[in-house]
């Protein structure tokens, strides 16, 4: 029983960071129709910046959120006013696949010729701090970073619902033309909306180092559960890529538990097809 | 107030407004008639700056706007209906109004605009919480009407508001529009190719065809004219 509990609450911890990872994959691609081939890489960024941060500046891995969120949303607005709204003038889907996988690329094989392909990690004082609750151990590193990335979800969904420029990033989302026509900026909204789904991959990043190893393509696995997370969850919907995050979590652990830790991939990605192959035919019958 | 002259506009290789010139008058309702894909829209978008003219002028109470971005046309006061009405469906009736507001000025003057947009159209403050993806045809328009009025509009162009409606609720539309021209001062630039109702409540009119001024003149004249009877009135 308590081994159980505690796959639940590893499975909770870990699945808020795939829900963080889908939820910057789900603005991006509802705003702009396109999917961001390099959000994994975005989050490995954000953890080698954390590294730097850390290792350079004497930096505690969580106060370095806040600077990689800035500096990540810089680089992802930097991104969208350089490469992708020139590609998108082109409407050709190809050239933005070919696009942000190249980034990618770029992203993970830069990171293997400045850092090395070593794996790194970040030691603190409370990195082997362990709490005790009932039959279970939160360790310390985990339970802040789930924490902070509570309140980054909660704050997003609040921005997106209420705020005049969340407002107008769903707007652009549902309607282009009609943002176009009430003086919606849209270039604007692109460029705020990809800073902000880097940022937010790159804040995962961040998160991640307290017990997480860095290495280049540390942001792979990420990358891939984002998409499962939008699919799953349904596009543009921030509450639904939550719970997709969280769900695909526990499966992961529950997979580790009950059949072997070496099949969790494996049942993760036939889940998915699964999901794609009957969400197909909801869709089909809808129309 | 509005003066079109020699305006020439396509996309890309292909031009499709040849020449058009027109007036749209203060506090008056002026039809653009013609019928499907003569090049109506293309005009709204040549005008609001969507798309940008290759030649040709549009002046607006004296400033020249040609080539002008569709925000600065916008903050001159010239807000559109877009056909299709172009609504955000998954948000409330009352955020697409929000949306209406894009300027310091409108978003100054929102609550004010709201309460008026409201006595227009009493129904949207019933459905004020409610999606507007689930509302009616009809609705949405009104929705649409009131996110220009919003948008505190000083010519206000309806592109096809009766597309897909029922004609009691067309009525009821183009009635609000020719009050706001009379009552309100807001000049009007309704296109439509719905000529019988559109000739009922415009004050002059012009018809294109391929792209062209065909005719023009009062609404009156229009509406005796032997080709436009012919050709569009099935008399």
């Amino acid at each position: 029983m308590s081994t159980f509990l505690q796959a639940c609450v590893n499975g909770l911890l870990m699945g808020g960071f795939y829900s963080l990872m889908g939820m910057g994959q789900n603005v991006i691609f509802g705003v702009m129709k396109i999917v961001n081939f390099c959000h994994g890489e975005m989050l490995m960024v954000g953890m080698y910046l954390t590294y730097i941060l850390w290792s350079v500046c004497g930096l505690d891995p969580y106060l370095c959120v806040p600077i990689v969120a800035v500096l990540m949303f810089c680089l992802g607005g930097l991104i969208q006013h350089t490469l992708i709204t020139p590609s998108l003038g082109t409407k050709s889907f190809t050239n933005l696949l070919f696009l942000t996988v190249g980034l990618g690329l770029l992203l993970s094989n830069g990171a293997l010729v400045l850092f090395g392909s070593e794996y790194r990690t970040i030691t603190t004082a409370y990195s082997q701090t362990n709490i005790g609750l009932g039959p279970v151990t939160l360790p310390l590193p985990r339970l802040i970073s789930f924490g902070v990335l509570i309140v980054i979800s909660v704050a997003l969904f609040a921005f997106l619902k209420y705020s005049t420029t969340g407002k107008q990033i769903r707007a652009v989302s549902q309607n282009s033309v009609g943002a176009e026509v009430v003086g919606i900026n849209t270039k604007k909204i692109y460029i705020l909306t990809y800073g902000l789904g880097t940022a937010l991959a790159g804040v995962a990043g961040a998160l991640l180092t307290g017990f997480y190893t860095i290495f280049p393509t540390a942001g792979a696995s990420f990358g891939f559960r984002a998409l499962i997370v939008v699919v799953v969850g349904g596009l543009g919907s921030i509450p639904g890529a939550f719970l997709a995050g969280i769900f695909l979590g526990l499966l992961e652990t529950m997979v580790a538990l009950f059949i072997s830790p070496s099949y969790s991939d494996l049942i993760v990605f036939v889940t998915f097809i699964v999901i794609l192959v009957v969400r197909q035919t909801v869709i089909i019958r809808r129309k | 107030m509005l003066k079109v002259e020699g305006l020439n506009a396509g996309y890309g290789a292909v031009n499709i407004l040849w020449d058009i010139s027109i007036q749209v008058a203060d506090g008056q309702v002026t039809a653009i008639l013609g019928s499907n894909g003569a090049g109506k829209t293309t005009m709204v978008r040549a005008i609001t700056g969507m798309l940008k003219p290759s030649s040709g002028s549009v002046l607006f109470n004296g400033s020249e706007l040609a080539k002008k971005s569709s925000r600065y046309i916008l903050d001159q006061g010239i807000v559109q209906v877009p056909e299709g009405r172009q609504l955000f469906t998954e948000m409330t009736v009352l955020e697409n109004l929000e949306m209406g507001a894009f300027s310091k000025q409108t978003k100054a003057h929102f609550q004010e605009n709201l309460k008026r947009a409201y006595q227009w159209f009493p129904k949207l403050e019933e459905r004020a919480k409610q999606a507007a993806g689930t509302l009616s045809g009809g609705e949405q328009q009104m929705v649409a009407v009131a996110r220009a009025l919003i948008g505190m509009p000083k010519l206000l162009i309806l592109d096809e508001p009766s597309l897909g409606l029922a004609p009691n609720i067309v009525d009821d539309i183009l009635n609000v529009a020719s009050t706001m021209a009379r009552e309100e001062g807001i000049s009007v630039l309704l296109v439509e190719q719905d000529i019988t109702k559109a000739l009922a409540c415009a004050d002059r009119g012009y018809v294109i065809e391929n792209g062209r001024i065909a005719l023009e003149g009062a609404a009156s004249e229009l509406e005796a004219n032997e080709h436009v009877k012919k050709a569009y009135l099935g008399i």
